[in-house]
């Protein structure tokens, strides 16, 4: 059985529940977080670990967070889902630190009494999600090529470790 | 993740993302009050080619708000002051899930 998740990593309400977690993610205890006699539908989402970006395999991706923020929009966000889609249950958790690759950063599962809610509250938590939780990623490809910190917004391109790098006291 | 208190007369700035790649730390201490207007210059004169690399293109929170920095600068005289203990963030572009 799981352990309780720690108090300032998590925000609890009547079939509400985020959280940010350095764990392994899991699926079953989300499922069973949403899952309920009244909901004839459950979706899943899971994003996990990619091995390459554009092409450049990736070692790694690492997840860092301004965590009472980030949980604060990811409230946000789920009441808002639920509420527009009339959902039974939500609940959304993201990884924080390194997830290797082939691993779960980020689950998302609704439920509701039938499919089509479900299906459409699931995109549109994720959607949000990516653009406005408050969770950075730092791809780490190895090599020359260093570490990229990634932005969702518009497709842009990540902002290259060495090149954010300030000249400080001379020194690089 | 607890966030470093802020010794008195002092507020906290934290660096995510990118700007902890450029400052390479992950928080300052700067002397309040310090009206918002004034922020971005006191860290660039600290950090100088952060306002072009990091703080054009990210966002500023303060106290877990979001504001808008722009229309503080306009305001004058009756923009946001920072205050002692407060917690203000600079927000690169996220990169969630």
């Amino acid at each position: 059985m799981a352990a309780e998740p720690s108090p300032v990593m998590c925000i609890e309400e009547e079939n509400l529940f985020v959280q940010l977690t350095h764990d392994r993610l899991d699926i079953p205890s989300i499922m069973a977080r949403v899952k309920s006699p009244k909901a004839g539908a459950v979706v899943l989402f899971a994003g996990t670990t990619r091995d390459s970006f554009a092409d450049k395999p990736v070692v790694h991706l690492a997840y860092s967070a301004y965590a009472p923020l980030a949980l604060r929009t990811m409230q946000s966000i789920a009441r808002d889902v639920k509420g527009k889609h009339s959902l039974t249950a939500i609940a959304m958790v993201h990884r924080l630190g390194v997830c290797p690759v082939g691993e779960e950063s980020i689950l998302i599962a609704v439920s509701s009494p039938h499919r089509l809610a479900a299906w459409r509250a699931g995109e549109q938590a994720l959607e949000e999600c990516k653009e406005r939780v408050e969770v950075w990623k730092l791809e780490e490809f190895g090599g020359s090529e260093g570490a990229v910190w990634r932005a969702n917004r518009d497709g842009q391109a990540g902002a290259r470790v060495e090149d954010t790098m300030g000249d400080v006291g001379g020194q690089r | 993740m607890s966030t470093p208190k802020a010794p008195a007369g002092h507020f906290t700035l934290l660096y995510f993302a990118s700007a902890t790649s450029f400052t390479r730390k992950q928080h300052d201490f700067f002397a309040a009050p310090l009206p918002l207007a004034k922020l971005y210059n006191a860290i660039e004169e600290k950090y100088p080619g952060i306002k072009a690399k990091v703080l054009e293109s990210s966002a500023l929170t303060v106290n877990l708000d979001y504001v808008d920095v722009e229309e503080e600068v306009q305001k004058g005289d009756g923009g946001l002051v920072i205050q002692a203990g407060d917690e203000v963030a600079i927000i690169p572009p996220v990169s969630s899930g």
